[in-house]
């Protein structure tokens, strides 16, 4: 909301520096958006008098006016409108004004003829208006006054933020009452008296109210008489700094009252309503109207709205109909000022896609007391600049008027939530202050009554924090409260994550972080098991590409290796701990499981120098995945998977145990193209809620060695087929108790094997604990293994 | 024998001085002290000499053999660190050529900044609790006072399962959950995936928040002040400012939102802060009578702040990231900055 500064002034005396004010605001609760100082970019403009026009020489376009700004004599300005006579005032800029924009003036010759400034546009000097020719002034302004203070352009607009709790906050009266509170001051409301003419309003119409639960009250007043024109220029101007248009004095006056009082108001013109009287009622389903947004609405047999005895012509509390608007041919008007309830207006708002002044203040509870108020207020303002007749008496049906609560606070209440003791005085003093009915009071409570306006409290820490506000939470001291023990530990795993998740970060990795959204096609092009196709699915998604909540990390993975070898990354190398979802059957909640999921492409080892780069390969990602496995304190088993994500042949399941842990390879060259990549890609998941199952106990002491190692290779041929593996495992298991590790270093194919043969070259590496040992020694460890070799895999020395 | 060994001490002497070579050194070491060198040969001759003498000579050979020990001990190490020096010069690296730097991995920004924050409240106490990300309505709205048709419920863009099951929009439900299981003391911070149906430079779908809870017999407003006040001042440093000033939220009374000295400008104003000085940072309260009743707990007894901080906002104020949508975008160029 858009506060006007002189026009809060109305109500309230403001005597400190903006500045202050917007701090003091603050610290009341209303967020201050902006502040503006307008016509900051208006400067020597003046209100000018056109003393004479004539027609220039060369230009048919063109007059060339003798216009008074006040100075020894008329300045000689040229001007392309076609708008003033002799005799008008208008807003003019002289030799060296600035306009919005920019826009500087300056002597200068049109066709011939010295123009010595500008007349203006309303747009020109920074008015909303967008209206042709120049902005033509009221006949009593006086010439050579700035147009700043003329048309109230120097005036400052604090934009609050009003909070959802605030509906009276959403109103001139509401600021300035809280403003009143704090600076002690006095609050004036604007004193109405009504005359009131003619036949009463109940021989002429009537009002039916149909649901009062949605309606509580409506009240009604009719104005007879009405001339519809454009209001002056003071109230022109409040519109324009609260950031509104003015249309015409009808619904400028109720504009106003609505932003002074925060109580909407509505103006039918009478004529149009079929048989003269007010229905409120609910809509039927898809009964159509016309808002005055110019749109055509079909309504729901859930929203109230406000009809004649045929059709809806207002739908209550959100917008008007456009059938009974008020305009140029309307003399008689129907005012409406009511309340509705807020649930009803906010379902209905949302229902339509339509917010309005209206809604937004109905929604959050308008004041049942303020709508008698700004009703008179309005119908007085109406009479006033329309010379509108009003009729005698008011429509008001209230059938069950609204109860305020009572509230009691104990005082000791205030200092135990807040930890500062606040004098009963003052406590009672910075309740009353707010407009609050002190009940009753005694040495340890008070109870008040609360206004109906404040539909935001209810009960004793409402008040606590009313006294909080007024007291301004500067004032609240700072304490640190002492540790304290909770018999439950909420996250047992959290460190362990934060470990394993450094770990990786410590093996190169660098830590991604997708969305939980994924979508069918993304699945789909991963290739994921069909398991994996069955994914919690949002009603409202943001767009296709975020229909469904992941079942997986990969097709994200795959997509960030993607998309980085095609930014030119060099290397890739990442993960991701994250949740993935799956529908549950029987559950209120669907399934959440946590994995981590790693991504290597690109180069494993950079060009150097003195090296070349070298690309990652399956054994880097194997090698990643048994890297975690040992985290963990597991071993792992791979087998080959069927994962159509993988190519075949470079894809593995790990198992551990019964327990299929994860899956890893290199990303199909169809799946990596339908990701927009043609370049390796190798992509592990693996199931972290397990792998956290697993805790590794604290590591047991081994003996250091004391004696050497002996190392000694071994070279055999093998057929082809015989995984390398195997033979790692053979020669362990027979190579006897000195046998402390095997390796492979080597393995080669080629003629020299022989066809469908390989060597693959072992590095056993012996060591004892008790002496040095001898090449006798290890020589027979050997013999043992390559016996094994020979024996299970007829392998050959080489 | 006298005159003998000092000859050989001078004809040694003068050999090792004349040495070029480690080998000739060792040589000339094998020539005279070696177990068939000169001075064993000679000593052989003891047995001729009076015993009265004896005494004398072999104290002699003895200093002869520590000279020419001496002297080859000398010109071992000079002749070595001449080699030494000659390899070493052969061996010189060009200090400005690149090294091979261990490759490097980066914690993403959010978990960097969640860590250290969950560090700074473990300090004090409190300890991580989660949740799920897919919610109940109930744990998400309605428990805390956020029922149905509550206005406060139209800036949370939520996104549905289901009737009844939404996606968290914030980390507020698992204070439930913590509370539904433990009497007070409670002392909590809940970090963790949030979303909202909202996408623009400054808002993403998925964000990160991260709640805090701390409810016992006697907290207070003052309490919460000085523990958000002490938060700030260790991530961001002593010297930012700290503003508390009232708002509204429907799971705490009173509430507020604590703002920040701007972290670009210091408090003099820039676009940043939009000339304000101060940049918003957190919301928190004294926890609402309605949340301790849907918890079970009394509000006679008890009562307790909550607090919750988008991660993403302070850790782009932290780095000056410019819009939220480089955190989920998953670019090595930008992740690896960090
Ligand atoms: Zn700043």
């Amino acid at each position: 909301m858009r506060i006007s500064l002189s026009w809060l002034q109305e109500y309230v005396d403001i005597d400190v520096t903006v500045e202050e004010l917007a701090h003091q605001m603050t610290m009341l609760g209303l967020e201050i958006e902006s502040i503006e100082q307008l016509g900051e970019d208006v400067q020597e403009v003046y209100v000018g008098q056109i003393v004479a026009i004539e027609p220039h020489p060369d230009a048919d376009k063109i007059v060339v006016c003798q216009t008074d700004v006040g100075g020894d004599a008329p300045l000689q300005i040229c001007c392309g409108a076609k708008n003033m006579k002799v005799g008008d005032k208008v807003p003019t800029a002289v030799v060296g004004a600035t306009l919005p924009g920019g826009f500087a003036i300056a002597r200068r010759k049109m066709r011939g003829v010295e123009s010595q400034g500008m007349m203006c546009a309303a747009q020109e000097i920074g008015l909303a208006d967008e209206t042709d020719g120049l902005l033509i002034l009221e006949e009593d302004a006086t010439v050579g006054e700035d147009i700043r203070v003329h048309l109230g352009l120097d005036d400052v607009v604090l934009e609050i933020e009003v909070t959802p709790n605030r509906a009276d906050w959403a109103s001139m009266i509401g600021v300035a009452r809280e403003l009143a509170a704090c600076y002690g001051k006095e609050l004036r409301i604007p004193e109405v008296a009504l005359v009131e003419q003619g036949p009463a309003i109940e021989t002429v119409t009537s009002v039916t109210v149909e649901d009062t639960e949605r309606c509580p009250r409506y009240m009604g007043r009719l104005l007879h008489d009405v001339q519809v024109g454009p209001s002056p220029e003071w109230l022109c101007n409040y519109l324009i700094a609260a950031g509104q248009r003015p249309i015409n004095n009808i619904v400028d006056v109720t504009n106003f009252v609505l932003l002074e009082t925060g109580q909407p108001l509505h103006a039918f013109d009478f004529e149009k309503l079929a048989e003269k009287r007010i229905v409120v009622r609910t809509a039927t389903q898809d009964e159509p109207i016309n808002t005055l947004d110019g749109e055509a609405r079909k309504l729901s047999d859930d929203m109230l709205v406000i009809a004649d005895a045929k059709v809806p012509q207002c739908v209550a509390g959100v917008m008007g109909g456009a059938d009974s608007e008020v305009g140029e041919g309307t003399t008689t008007i129907f005012l409406e000022s009511a309340f509705f309830h807020p649930a009803s207006v906010r379902k209905t708002s949302r229902g339509l896609g339509l917010i309005s002044e209206s809604s937004q203040r109905f929604q959050r509870g308008a004041d049942p007391e303020m709508a008698a108020y700004a009703l008179d207020r309005a119908a007085q303002m109406i009479q006033e600049l329309a010379s509108a007749k009003i009729a005698e008496g008011v429509i008001d049906a209230y059938p069950e008027p609204f109860v305020p609560r009572e509230v009691t606070l104990p005082y000791a209440r205030t200092l135990r939530l807040l930890g500062v003791d606040i004098a009963p005085e003052q406590q009672r003093a910075i309740i009353e202050s707010l407009g609050f009915e002190m009940l009753h009071h005694d040495d340890t409570a008070m109870k008040v009554e609360v206004p109906l306006r404040r539909h935001d409290v209810s009960m004793e820490a409402d008040l606590i924090e009313e006294i909080a506000r007024l007291y301004n939470f500067d004032n609240i001291p700072v304490s640190l409260p002492r540790a304290r023990k909770c018999e439950k530990v909420f996250a047992p795993n959290e460190q362990r994550i934060r470990a394993f998740r450094h770990y990786l970060v410590s093996l190169g990795l660098t830590e991604l972080y997708n969305w939980s959204f994924s979508n069918d096609d993304e699945v789909q092009r991963a290739a994921l098991p069909a398991s994996y196709r069955t994914m919690v699915v949002l009603e409202n998604p943001l767009s296709e590409k975020q229909a469904t909540m992941r079942s997986s990390i990969i097709p994200a993975l795959i997509g960030n290796g993607a998309r980085n070898l095609n930014y030119g990354v060099t290397s890739v190398r990442g993960f991701e701990l994250g949740p993935v979802f799956a529908p549950s059957d029987g559950d209120e909640l669907p399934t959440q499981g946590n994995r981590v999921a790693l991504v290597l492409a690109g180069e494993m080892e950079g060009a150097h120098w003195s090296r070349s780069a070298r690309a990652v390969d399956f054994y880097d990602m194997k090698g990643l995945v048994e890297s975690v496995l040992e985290h963990f304190g597991v071993v792992g088993k791979l087998e080959e998977s069927d994962w159509e994500t993988f190519q075949g042949g470079q894809r593995a399941a790990v198992r551990v145990g019964k327990h299929v842990v994860g899956t890893f390879g290199r990303v199909a060259s169809a799946v990596a193209r339908a990701f927009e990549c043609d370049r390796p890609l190798y992509v592990a998941e693996l199931d972290l809620d397990w792998l956290l199952t697993k805790r590794p106990g604290a590591t047991q002491f081994q003996t250091v060695p004391t004696f050497p190692p002996s190392a000694r290779d071994l070279a055999v041929v093998v057929d082809s087929v015989v995984p390398a593996g195997e033979l790692l495992e053979k020669a362990a298991q027979s190579g006897g108790k000195l046998l402390r590790s095997v390796d492979i270093f080597d393995i080669f194919e080629g003629e020299q094997v022989g066809v469908g043969k390989k060597s693959v070259a072992l590095n056993l590496v012996f060591q004892s604990d008790e002496r040095t040992l001898t090449d006798k020694d290890t020589q027979k460890a050997v013999d043992k293994v390559l016996k094994r070799l020979k024996h299970e895999y007829k392998a050959e020395l080489r | 024998m006298k005159e003998q060994l000092e000859a050989l001490q001078a004809e040694a002497l003068d050999t090792i001085a004349a040495a070029a070579d480690l080998d000739t050194v060792e040589a000339a070491r094998v020539k005279y002290l070696g177990r068939k060198g000169a001075v064993t040969e000679i000593l052989r001759g003891l047995g001729k000499v009076s015993a009265e003498e004896r005494p004398a000579m072999g104290q002699l050979s003895n200093v002869v053999k520590a000279a020419i020990g001496e002297a080859l001990d000398s010109r071992k190490t000079a002749l070595s660190s001449v080699a030494d020096a000659a390899r070493e010069a052969s061996e010189a690296v060009d200090l400005s050529l690149p090294g091979r730097r261990p490759s490097q991995g980066h914690l993403h920004m959010v978990n960097q900044v969640t860590e250290e924050i969950i560090d700074i409240f473990a300090g004090l106490g409190f300890q991580v609790a989660v949740g799920p990300d897919i919610e109940t309505e109930y744990y998400n709205f309605d428990s805390l006072n956020t029922p149905a048709d509550h206005p406060a419920r139209d800036s949370h863009d939520t996104f549905f399962v289901k009737p009844g099951v939404v996606l968290r929009t914030h980390t507020s439900p698992v204070q439930m959950r913590v509370m539904e299981q433990v009497k007070p003391p409670v002392a909590v911070l809940a970090p963790g995936r949030v979303y909202r149906v909202d996408y623009d430079a400054s808002h993403s779908p998925m964000f990160n928040q991260i709640e805090g809870l701390l409810v016992d017999e006697d907290v207070t407003f003052a309490d919460l002040k000085g523990t958000l006040m002490h938060f700030v001042h260790q991530l961001f440093g002593k010297e930012t400012k700290v503003r508390f000033r009232p708002h509204f939220f429907p799971f705490t009374e009173p509430s507020a939102e604590m703002d920040i000295s701007c972290t670009v400008c210091g408090g003099n104003g820039c676009r940043l802060c939009k000339n304000s000085g101060w940049l918003e940072a957190l919301g928190c309260g004294m926890v609402h009578p309605e949340v301790f009743r849907h918890a079970g707990y009394d509000y006679e007894k008890y009562s307790g702040f909550a607090f919750g901080l988008g991660i993403d906002r302070i850790a782009m104020l932290r780095h000056a990231v410019p819009s939220i949508n480089h955190l989920y975008d998953n670019d090595l160029r930008f992740l690896e900055q960090f």
